[in-house]
């Protein structure tokens, strides 16, 4: 993971539905792909868990770096989703 | 009074009822996690089941016999359970398979069973016109048969249903509309669809008799359906009955139910009727072990309907051509769709 | 028209499912105009059982994302007076296959109002409604209907196939003075339970934009054979194509879009090029889309076909059970089966 102190995590631990007793989620849309521009807020990707579908907003302004979970990923409440590598970094 | 054997009687249909629910339930969602697609799985399609409704299937059908006709809407297998629809042919149509009440056409919101007079729809309220005509069919021939329409607390607002109540009411037919009140129609609790606190209040604009049971009790809504379903038999025209019940698992399987507040269902779980029903056979002198056994032979049975289920064919493709008639046009041949006509994987 | 899309596609860097990209065309006209408001059967705090209002209670609240009563005879017909009003409704029918409810309100007051007035009457509203199958719901809750709207006269009818078109059709539709009916293919929309194919999730622009009725879109360029379809079956018909390229037959695929104003020119232009004319719908298919599409051709160009196949849902109601509902809409197959056909002749 070098390299990554210059870069933010997207992350879902934020976000992750109250009433969920899952811990393990999908990726069902990604909204901008890899060297997308992005605002801190926009929705970067939605997942669902248990039917419930979430929006995942970028945590910060820049660029969207690199997905690491994809469309249809498998993946846990704390996992990163992608990389955003902000304006000033 | 009811007697402690249709007490029992009640209680083992519920039990079947339920657990029936909680294992389509289980064979539902196989395949669906995590990922929920409503195309994977054992069960095709939408999934609307009745855990929580069981005393008004129950309840209602105590009181009808082979010859008397039942509607339901989406929400139907307690009351088809209730009213004796074959359960094995039943879990064959609701998996899809070729032994299926409609032989894999129907799906769970389409079960006909003929034989006890049970159909059901998918439609709000639909169900009420069609008992009416059950009901106007039984006064013509002059029989002492009757019809109920099962319908939800969010079909009060549809003009089917309050057409309906107003020609059994000037024609008199022996017919009872049963409103299941779960007080959710989707994601709207009823005080932002109706401005009447009770659904059984619809019927004094139609000059009909009208009763609610305010508790999710077996026992209660038995004995306002004796009332309201022997008015019918006797000749002396319909009846409105609103049941509260409640609902255990969401509007569909897979509704993530984000609009309904935690201690709604929270608090509606508390009112188990089947726990109540036990508690009434108790009363009755009625013995643990026997309740027990009771409990076992529903679940058996509801095990042996899936496991029956799943080991019958899937329908030839071709079958879906057939049946559009029950007298097919000449010149139409059935099972024999021509190469360019569709669809057809031929 | 296809090349300006393009263009504009490539010019924004997000990606929107189609249930978004309608929803984006919903919140800024409801912005811009006041008298925009949206009713329908769980569309507030459900969002619409297919996502068609998802995220416009939060912004708009209860009073312009109403829910109401199950009583579509009232509230479609609610929308029409408000719209004779002034307003600028927009009512939803949760599935299609409920039209039969309110369908009175629908074609003999909505549709038939601006003419039985001689035009002293204009409703400017939007009926909007999930259609299709695909995921066994059967006979009730399956059908796309398209060809029962646009038969009535009166009515516009809209059915988009991509996020794209999706928005820029949505704008259109709130903005026209007349009714109209927009008919959203519940597999397309993007929804996680509901896995939507490839291609309806396309660049949108976050600006509003229209797209002109009666404008159908070449979605594939080709010299072989016409391919004339709508909604899903666009993407279905585009996945047949790519599989014909490899037997070099070269498909063109046409996308309607809208029914009502049908844009037959750029029908006939492409048989003119290819000579053979497969029609693709998901609606039944006698008294309906492939066949008008087929005469519409055949009126004014009968000398340029050489071959014409029609691939929809035989007269039957859609069955549940899987086998037999994949056997009555058209598939992928299917459409290079019709074509392959319609290429050999």
């Amino acid at each position: 993971m070098s390299g990554n102190s210059d870069r933010v995590p997207v992350e879902t631990a934020d976000v992750w539905p109250d009433g969920a007793d899952a811990e393990e989620a999908v990726v069902v849309n990604w909204f901008v792909g890899e060297g997308a521009r992005v605002e801190a807020g926009d929705d970067l990707c939605e997942f669902q868990v248990e039917k419930v579908s979430v929006d995942v907003p970028a945590p910060t302004s820049g660029t969207l770096d690199e997905i690491v979970l994809g469309e249809d990923a498998e993946f846990g409440r704390g996992d990163t989703l992608a990389w955003i590598r902000p304006d000033d970094g | 009074m009811v007697g402690v054997s249709e007490l029992h009687e009640m209680y083992e249909e519920m039990v079947t009822a339920r657990h029936y629910e909680e294992r389509l339930q289980e064979e539902y969602l196989d395949g669906k996690q995590p990922a929920f697609d409503i195309s994977a799985g054992p069960i095709p399609g939408e999934l609307h089941l009745a855990a929580g409704h069981e005393a008004s299937g129950a309840g209602v059908c105590q009181h009808l016999r082979d010859d008397d006709t039942v509607t339901a809407p989406h929400r139907p297998h307690h009351i088809a359970i209730a009213k004796g629809v074959d359960l094995k042919r039943m879990t064959a149509e609701i998996f899809g398979r070729e032994t299926g009440l409609s032989k894999g056409k129907g799906g769970h919101m389409h079960l006909f069973d003929p034989d006890v007079n049970f159909a059901c729809s998918g439609i709000i309220a639909e169900g009420c016109p069609p008992a009416i005509g059950a009901g106007l069919a039984a006064k013509k021939r002059n029989t002492d048969s009757v019809a109920v329409a099962f319908l939800g607390e969010g079909a009060i607002d549809q003009g089917a249903f309050l057409e309906s109540l107003n020609m059994a009411a000037v024609h008199d037919l022996p017919v009872v509309f049963v409103v299941e009140d779960n007080d959710w129609a989707i994601s709207m609790p009823k005080e932002r669809v109706t401005d009447v606190e009770n659904g059984a209040q619809r019927a004094g604009g139609f000059d009909l008799p009208g009763a609610r049971v305010d508790v999710d009790d077996a026992v209660s809504i038995y004995d306002a359906a004796k009332e309201a379903v022997g008015r019918a038999r006797d000749g002396n025209g319909p009846t409105l009955l609103e049941v509260q019940v409640h609902r255990r698992m969401g509007h569909f399987m897979g509704d993530p139910e984000s609009y309904r507040p935690d201690e709604d269902k929270a608090a509606a779980e508390q009112r188990d009727s089947i726990e109540r029903l036990a508690e009434d056979l108790r009363a009755h002198g009625v013995e643990d072990t026997t309740i027990q056994e009771s409990r076992e032979r529903a679940h058996e049975r509801v095990e042996e309907a899936i496991e029956w289920a799943k080991d019958q064919p899937e329908p030839d493709p071709a079958d879906a051509h057939d049946d559009v008639f029950s007298n097919p046009p000449s010149g139409v041949t059935e099972s024999d769709p021509s190469a360019e006509v569709t669809g057809g994987d031929d | 028209m296809a090349q300006q899309e393009e263009s504009e596609q490539q010019a924004t860097e997000r990606s929107l499912t189609m249930s978004r990209a309608m929803v984006e065309a919903i919140a800024h006209e409801m912005r811009e105009n006041d008298e925009v408001f949206y009713m329908g059967e769980d569309v507030a705090d459900y969002g619409g059982i297919f996502d068609s209002t998802d995220g416009l209670l939060d912004e708009f609240g209860h009073d312009r994302i109403m829910d109401v009563p199950i009583s579509e005879t009232a509230y479609i017909g609610a929308a029409v007076g408000a719209a004779q009003a002034g307003m600028r409704p927009i009512a939803e029918l949760m599935f299609v296959d409920f039209f039969g409810v309110g369908m009175d309100q629908i074609y003999n007051q909505m549709a038939k109002n601006t003419y039985m007035s001689g035009g002293s009457v204009s409703v400017p509203m939007v009926l909007t409604a999930a259609v299709g199958g695909t995921y066994n719901d059967a006979a009730q809750h399956s059908q796309t209907l398209y060809g029962t709207f646009a038969h009535l006269p009166g009515m516009k009818v809209v059915v988009p196939s991509t996020a794209y078109d999706a928005k820029g059709l949505m704008h259109n539709a709130i903005r026209d003075d007349d009714p109209v009916v927009y008919l959203f293919h519940k597999r397309l929309m993007g929804i996680g339970w509901m896995p939507a194919p490839d291609g309806p999730k396309t660049g949108v622009p976050k600006d509003d934009y229209t797209i002109p009725f009666g404008s159908a879109d070449v979605k594939r360029e080709g010299e072989d054979v016409t391919v004339v379809t709508l909604g899903l079956h666009v993407h279905r018909a585009l996945d047949a194509a790519e599989s014909l390229a490899d037997e070099d037959i070269d498909a063109e695929i046409i996308d309607l879009r809208t029914l009502v104003p049908l844009d037959t020119d750029t029908v006939r232009e492409s048989v003119a090029k290819t000579g053979r004319l497969v029609v693709v719908d998901e609606d039944y298919r006698s008294f309906g889309v492939t066949g008008e599409i087929v005469a519409s051709v055949a009126e004014d160009g009968l000398a340029d076909l050489e071959a014409v196949e029609r691939v929809a849902v035989p007269d039957v109601p859609i069955p549940y059970a899987r086998p037999m509902e994949d056997e009555v809409i058209p598939d992928t197959d299917d459409i290079a089966d019709a074509v392959r056909s319609a290429h050999r002749t």
